[in-house]
């Protein structure tokens, strides 16, 4: 069983429709675990039916018992998160959610115990099958909620799971061919983005071809370097500006980072999402290319199994 | 005059956000004192559409108070680490060993030691830079590498910016619907949603639309790159009952100016449709602000 995590730092440069697309060139082997919790679009790439779903609970809900306050303020005092609303802005004491983080040091202080807490469901996790196939394991945070990190650990652990039962499978076919988890990252350089890649035997950079898309892959090189992770890179909507691909090639080139191939800005990639296909599946040099880059991704993959194998 | 605030947001990455927040930044700048504020912290790119702009200020470091041990005070009774809902304390053997990275600064576990061997001491976690490029002044929050309270530097920036004065304020907010993405809408007057027309996009708009019913603050959806997909939004803002404030376009002349972060100044249609977007929602956020 091997993992390799999509990512980019920047939103929109590709990372679901590429990772949906190597999850297709790599069946019947590959699991997809949409680790993009706050926008999972794996689902939508690969056409899954929806399955049902089962409810994720995070750490307790923190609330203020009006009936048990005494308004003295001591809780506001020592919320480092200006968390608490009170007078004379609002008539009681209230803990205001969305900058909540759950420290519980209101409750130290409050001494009248008005300090409640309850169990809140943050998410739903599922398991669907997508068109072609291929388990995906995905799941939905409730708007607003903050354990993003938490819920991508239990995408990974779930998707793993299924892996070990695939590779028996796979075993008993006798086809020799390890699982591959394909991991889609959530954009950024953050806390979810850590817990995607930790562990990944191999990262897929999608670096987008403009001056964002090279600033925020940079950002992110250098976290995944301090992480000791293994990349490979492929660039994306080349075309537009040339200064741009260059950059690109040479952010990846300086790092020390193999370039599995280049994916020009073509419509014709949106028509093939349209018709239910992933890039692969495109027309037109901007589909060939595709298939050229992912060939290289998984050959890197390749190999890294087997440096590791020696490791051994 | 209470500052009014827009914050500019999509669910999914890449759909304009920083374009819409930018253009319409720049466009106010010309009628009343603006600040555009940067709070996609983990991927600040709302800069290098200004590339004139000065710098106004040393850099803000952003710190939090995380514990520090005395060890000779400590006996590892482990009741700070039983307090932390971080993890960030870890007591084993009679050892304590405090984690910087986890900790959210939350000041807990000090005062809960019964022999007095934690104290507190700064931790930088992002920094704050501020720039002014002709009329419009700019606030950049900034995460360390590697570090993850983006919700700390978001809340700083938020701060730095609020203590100037201004007539409007412009957050440019991260992807996503989760903590920063509620950090950075939270104390805005009104939002935008930018929304392109793809099935992604539909997909996260409703969550974006859910977290901003939840969070009681008006909105309005921006379509843009309108014609690159065939997707549908209509349906959402019908169901949401969010008005739909804006259409712009999709033009590969503006997809590569949007490569080499260069307004749009050469297409004049999409330069009014921002203009009117941005009276639109001042209007709105307005009566907002008239309302509280």
């Amino acid at each position: 069983m091997k993992t390799l995590s999509v990512a980019s730092g920047k939103g929109g440069a590709g990372k679901t429709s590429i990772a949906a697309a190597l999850a297709f060139s790599l069946k019947p082997r590959s699991i997809f675990a949409d680790c993009d919790v706050d926008a999972a679009n794996g689902a939508i790439a690969l056409r899954a039916e929806s399955a049902p779903g089962e409810p994720y609970r995070a750490g307790p809900g923190y609330m203020i018992n009006p009936a048990h306050c005494s308004s003295c303020g001591a809780c506001r005092t020592a919320c480092r998160f200006s968390a608490i609303s009170g007078p004379p802005e609002t008539d009681g004491f209230s803990i205001i959610p969305e900058l909540c983080e759950r420290c519980a040091a209101c409750m130290d202080v409050c001494p009248s115990r008005a300090i409640e807490t309850f169990v809140k469901t943050a998410g739903m996790l599922y398991v669907s099958s997508g068109g072609p196939g291929i388990p995906i394991v995905h799941a939905e945070l409730v708007p607003g909620e903050d354990t993003s990190g938490k819920l991508v650990s239990l995408v990974r652990k779930r998707a793993q799971e299924i892996a070990a039962n695939l590779t028996n499978a796979v075993s008993a076919n006798a086809t020799g061919e390890e699982t591959i988890i394909v991991v889609d990252c959530p954009p950024g350089i953050g806390c979810p983005v850590i817990a995607s890649t930790t562990g990944a035997d191999l990262v897929l950079l999608v670096i987008e071809a403009s001056a964002s898309g090279n600033r925020d892959a940079s950002r992110l090189v250098t976290l995944l370097k301090s992480m000791k992770r293994q990349m490979v890179a492929v660039i994306n909507k080349t075309g537009l500006n040339e200064t741009m691909d260059r950059r690109a090639r040479g952010l990846a080139i300086d790092s020390g980072i193999v370039v599995a191939g280049e994916i020009p800005f073509d419509p014709a990639l949106r028509s093939a999402e349209e018709s239910g296909k992933t890039w692969v599946s495109a027309a037109g040099e901007a589909g060939s290319a595709t298939r050229r880059a992912l060939r290289n991704v998984e050959k890197m993959l390749e190999s890294t199994i087997t440096s590791q194998f020696h490791k051994e | 005059m209470p500052i009014k605030t827009i914050a500019v947001a999509s669910g999914k990455g890449g759909t304009g956000k920083t374009t819409v927040a930018v253009h319409i930044a720049n466009e106010s700048a010309k009628y009343r004192k603006t600040i555009l504020v940067d709070l996609d912290v983990e991927a600040p790119d709302s800069m290098a559409y200004f590339p004139g702009a000065r710098r106004i200020n040393d850099s803000a470091i952003v710190e939090v108070g995380i514990p520090k041990l005395a060890p000779a005070l400590c006996d590892g009774c482990g009741i700070c680490a039983k307090a932390c809902r971080f993890g960030a304390l870890l007591a084993l053997g009679g050892v304590l060993t405090i984690d910087s990275q986890i900790c959210k600064g939350c000041g807990r576990c000090e005062p809960l030691c019964p022999h007095g061997a934690l104290t507190e001491a700064a931790f930088p976690v992002g920094e704050v830079s501020l720039y002014r490029d002709d009329r419009l002044t700019l606030a950049e929050g900034r995460l360390k590498i590697g570090d993850i309270r983006s919700t700390q530097v978001i809340e700083e920036t938020k701060r730095i910016a609020r203590s100037r004065d201004f007539e409007l304020e412009i957050r440019d907010c991260p992807p996503g619907v989760t903590c920063p993405t509620t950090h950075a809408v939270h104390g805005a007057d009104y939002l935008i949603l930018v929304a392109e027309p793809t099935e992604f996009s539909h997909h996260d708009l409703e969550a974006a639309l859910r977290l901003a019913r939840e969070m009681k603050v008006t909105t309005g959806i921006v379509i843009n790159k309108e014609g690159f997909g065939m997707a549908s939004l209509e349906d959402l803002a019908a169901q949401y009952g969010v008005p739909i404030i804006g259409r712009i376009k999709f033009s590969r002349e503006k997809a590569q100016a949007g490569a080499i972060t260069k307004m749009w100044s050469e297409d004049p249609v999409a330069m009014e449709e921002l203009g009117r977007i941005l009276d639109f929602a001042i209007g709105a956020s307005a009566a907002e602000v008239h309302n509280q």
